[in-house]
């Protein structure tokens, strides 16, 4: 079975979905993610372990690569894609074992602000980490960030802004987050913004790429 | 020597009497300058030295209230973002050509204020502006995450995709080639803040023919090559260089030392841009405006620049941050004796303006 996650592992990082596809080529005619997760079960592997032997091991080395610019968005996509395809299996069998996620991610664009690749990106990478991850959006208010932490208490928040116009609003929803919950953890991100930047408006963490935001959380979650 | 000859001294790569500029603001900043100048056309009050023809993101009709469609049929939300807007949905849903509708490259609309302009303003550098030159265009059809699979996935599709945009765009340059025009502009952001979005290898497999084809149709014709592309992309600059590619636009200090890349490339490429979008014109002070705008001008006296913000300016400058740099601009001594001119006293004036209320 060892062999099998290792597998799997690779399909992720390389982004192979299913045997049909023709991506990467060097995998051409074998079995991908879709095949691999549902071998795995039938072989009595459980989700937790599909999860932390293989999907995290593989999005963790993409996330790295990513990080390093020896790969890029493209790439992210298709191990993201391989992912959720091996996720579809295994989420119903979470849904009955809680306990096999690492913790709650709250995401999305900030309000007024509707780019949202990076988000996504960092929403996949999160997820393939082993979170779950409640994906608000776009032009997210902080009414809205706060209600969904109202629904996950422990959840940590992570919001994105791409424009130089809509920081301001990043900081309206940090201050309004934290007057409420002021131990509620929040991590930002995108292109105009800073550690300096996290630091003024009283953020936890500012992170450049998504394998920052894991290892945020995952310093969070030990 | 005018304006359109000053550009075309800074496009040689010789040295030019002094530095030129061209500005361009976003829909709030440009109603507050028309204000201010009481100008509904602000290049000759700015001082612009280059005249920008035809339409850079084309023409839109709205079919809904904020739904916009362009020529591609595509339709924008701009329920938020009220300058361009989102996709509402990929147009191309499955990676096929099989029914992708293409426009008349040749609408009348594109070429339309052309003469007007040009008679208007005879003196400025005439160019002719493609927007969504390739990249854009073809994610906007298909869906940006769609399209970045396709590339691995679906290559030949998204090659076929790219082709017969450029070809759009070139019997649209043989059209504007027509009218006395200086250069082409293409627009197309290929950056992240930190590297390519999809890298070097698929920018070149997928994006560098088409590029060198459509710069080709303009070289070949004595005209100059223009681009605009957002992010961190010096990697490709002898790429583009070598397909012809004369000025790069917009520069930006956060993502690439201008002060090295400037006199590495001066003689082959030229720069328009520099001055700080992300930090110094929304978050500094008049005096962080002037400092660097200033030293943008020391960079760039020798030539192989055109001073500008680093993108059009947003809402978000305050008045005396955007009245300090057009200051500067007009105020160097250069250009003063070069031209016989008074210097300007606009943030005086804007304060006078303001104590008046």
């Amino acid at each position: 079975m060892e062999q099998l996650y290792s597998q799997l592992a690779d399909c992720i990082e390389f982004g192979k979905i299913n045997q049909a596809a023709p991506y990467p080529p060097q995998f051409k005619g074998m079995p991908g993610a879709d095949e691999l997760t549902q071998q795995l079960l039938a072989e009595g592997a459980s989700a937790g372990d599909i999860l932390s032997k293989a999907l995290i091991i593989g999005m963790e080395k993409i996330g790295v690569k990513f990080r390093e610019n020896k790969v890029f968005v493209p790439q992210v996509l298709m191990s993201a894609k391989a992912m959720s395809t091996a996720l579809v299996y295994l989420k119903p069998l979470f849904a009955q074992n809680g306990s096999d996620r690492k913790g709650t991610f709250i995401i999305g664009t900030v309000e007024g602000d509707l780019h949202d690749i990076g988000k996504n990106l960092v929403a996949m990478m999160v997820e393939g980490n082993g979170y779950e991850v409640i994906d608000l959006g776009t032009d997210v208010t902080a009414e809205k960030f706060m209600a969904a932490g109202k629904e996950h208490p422990d959840a940590v928040i992570g919001m994105s802004a791409l424009l130089t116009t809509t920081m301001g609003n990043m900081e309206k929803i940090v201050r309004e987050i934290k007057a409420a919950e002021p131990n509620r953890k929040v991590c930002i991100g995108g292109a105009p913004v800073n550690d300096a930047f996290a630091k003024k408006i009283g953020a936890d963490s500012y992170n450049p790429d998504p394998q920052g935001v894991v290892e945020f959380l995952n310093a969070m979650a030990s | 020597m005018t304006k359109r000859q000053v550009i075309y001294e800074v496009l040689k790569g010789n040295k030019p009497p002094y530095v030129p500029w061209s500005f361009k603001f976003t829909v709030e900043p440009k109603e507050w300058l028309q204000k201010f100048y009481n100008e509904e056309d602000l290049d000759i009050a700015l001082g612009n030295h280059i005249l920008n023809l035809g339409s850079d993101i084309g023409f839109f009709e709205e079919i809904e209230p904020n739904m916009f469609q362009d020529v591609f049929k595509v339709v924008w939300d701009r329920s938020i973002d009220k300058d361009i807007g989102n996709p509402r949905e990929p147009l191309i849903k499955e990676p096929t050509m099989e029914g992708v509708y293409f426009p008349n490259p040749h609408d009348p609309r594109f070429f339309a204020n052309i003469e007007s302009e040009i008679e208007k303003k005879p003196d400025l550098f005439r160019v002719f502006q493609i927007g969504f030159s390739l990249y854009e265009r073809a994610w906007s059809m298909r869906g940006m995450e769609n399209l970045l699979m396709d590339f691995m996935m679906n290559p030949e599709f998204v090659k076929e995709l790219l082709r017969k945009i450029a070809d759009y765009n070139i019997a649209q340059i043989e059209k504007a080639m027509e009218y006395d025009i200086d250069a082409v502009y293409f627009g197309d952001d290929w950056g992240q803040q930190h590297g390519l979005i999809f890298g070097i290898e698929f920018w070149e497999e997928f994006m560098y023919p088409e590029i060198k084809r459509m710069y080709k149709a303009v070289r070949d014709k004595g005209k100059y090559v223009m681009i605009h592309s957002c992010g961190d992309v010096d990697e490709l600059f002898p790429l583009l260089v070598d397909a012809g590619l004369n000025s790069f636009n917009p520069f930006q200090p956060e993502v690439m030392d201008l002060f090295e890349i400037l006199p590495q490339y001066r003689g082959r490429l030229a720069f328009h841009g520099g001055l700080s979008m992300q930090k110094t014109l929304p978050f500094g002070t008049p005096d962080d405006v002037r400092n660097d705008s200033e030293k943008l001008l020391e960079l760039g006296k020798d030539g192989g620049y055109i001073f500008s913000p680093s993108h059009s300016v947003e809402s978000d400058t305050s008045m005396e941050n955007i009245l300090t740099f057009i200051e500067v601009a007009q105020n160097q001594p250069a250009y003063l004796a070069h031209t016989g001119s008074e210097p300007v006293k606009l943030l005086e004036k804007y304060k006078a303006i303001n104590a008046g209320k």
